[in-house]
């Protein structure tokens, strides 16, 4: 797969992403419930964890996929690497929830176990990228 | 002649790699390091349960039913019930204590509704007291006990009634007490009061008790009752339920 490819992937992955922050995000802010066939969603986003520094953890995801997003729009290194470590950060912080989920609330959200396949694909796509050069011209 | 384009070795420098898993590394540890401090703190009442002091019972009504925060039922039940109620509402008692009991018997034992309560303090001290007393049962799992006992043992309002003896006696079995005391103020209960407040506005909620219903995951309606009464819930949760 080329790297315009993987962009162009990367970057719908994280829209993606952003999409389901904001969903979550907007129901926390009209107060309305979220579809949810474990039940466990209100619990997850009533708990403690939900949010980071009096901010919603969802904000903080929605920001991250945008900055993973916007990455893609760089063909240099540092946009490889910063992308690639946005996203990786992402997925650890992401596995942390989960494990927060199942072992401290005990309920689980299946809006933050669609993030978590979203990020792990994210963090799958960048880390390609990353192990690719971009078409490169050479001296014929 | 243009010059010729070819892909690079797909090895990355290793120094590239090592620069997105530190940096990964740091912004997770990080992240999880606010999270962990944050969410511990308000928790910190999870770490040593102590036994009720004057343990009531269950109430039955509820036994056998799963409770799930400020939800009553079956998570997967076809219709939804959201109830906003303060405390002090002395309507509020009524129909916790004439209609209730059929709602629960009628439609959510048997995992055809599930009950949601969004609890509102706007009558004053007491109302605030028992409200976030209730929030932070449903941490574990027990509000409608709690919000069911306090509607059996509503007082005059503002008295006092709402008094810390009254809700240590609602402990019991499984459900701590003091760990509920210790959780009323904390920032779970916050963001309870919060969302149940923003969903009232946006619900248009004008006085208590107030209901919507709807289908599970779809939107709620509001429910226009001729009477706060068993029937006349019945009416509505037979018409969804048909629908």
């Amino acid at each position: 797969m080329s790297d315009r490819s993987l962009r162009v992937v990367l970057a719908v992955l994280c829209l993606a992403g952003a999409a389901v922050a904001a969903f979550v995000l907007a129901a926390r802010w009209r107060g309305t419930e979220l579809a949810c066939s474990t039940g466990g969603c209100e619990t997850v986003q009533n708990s403690s964890y939900a949010e980071l520094l009096g901010a919603p953890v969802a904000a903080l995801g929605l920001v991250g996929y945008l900055l993973i997003a916007a990455t893609t729009l760089s063909t240099g290194a540092f946009g490889r690497v910063a992308g690639a470590a946005l996203a990786l950060g992402a997925v650890l912080f992401s596995a942390y929830l989960l494990v927060v989920q199942l072992a401290i609330i005990d309920a689980v959200c299946d809006w933050c176990l669609a993030n978590d396949a979203i990020a792990t694909l994210v963090a799958l796509a960048a880390l390609l990228r990353l192990h690719r050069e971009p078409l490169t011209p050479v001296d014929a | 002649m243009p010059p010729a384009r070819r892909e690079a070795p797909k090895q990355p420098p290793l120094g590239r790699l090592s620069l997105a898993f530190g940096g990964a590394v740091l912004l997770a540890g990080a992240l999880i390091a606010v999270s962990f401090v944050g969410g511990g703190a308000a928790d910190e009442g999870d770490a040593a349960p102590v036994e009720s002091s004057i343990p009531l019972g269950r109430d039955a009504l509820f036994i056998g039913i799963p409770q799930d925060g400020i939800s009553l039922g079956r998570p997967d039940a076809p219709v939804t019930l959201v109830e906003y109620a303060d405390l002090q509402c002395p309507y509020c008692a009524d129909w916790s204590r004439d209609a209730l009991p059929a709602v629960v018997e009628e439609y959510v034992r048997g995992g055809r509704v599930r009950l949601v309560f969004r609890g509102l303090a706007f009558l004053g001290p007491d109302s605030d007291k028992a409200l976030r007393a209730a929030l932070a049962a449903g941490r574990q799992d027990h509000l409608w006990d709690v919000v069911h006992a306090l509607f059996l043992h509503q007082g005059a309002e503002n008295s006092g009634w709402v008094s810390d003896e009254l809700l240590q006696s609602l402990g019991r079995t499984g459900f701590d007490a003091d760990r509920m005391l210790a959780e009323t103020a904390s920032k779970s209960v916050e963001n309870e009061l919060a969302a149940a407040q923003r969903a009232s506005e946006v619900a248009g909620v004008g006085g208590t008790p107030f209901f919507q219903a709807g289908k599970t995951g779809d939107g709620l309606a509001p429910l226009q009752l001729g009477a706060l009464d068993a029937a006349s819930i019945r009416a509505e949760l037979d018409s969804l339920l048909a629908g």
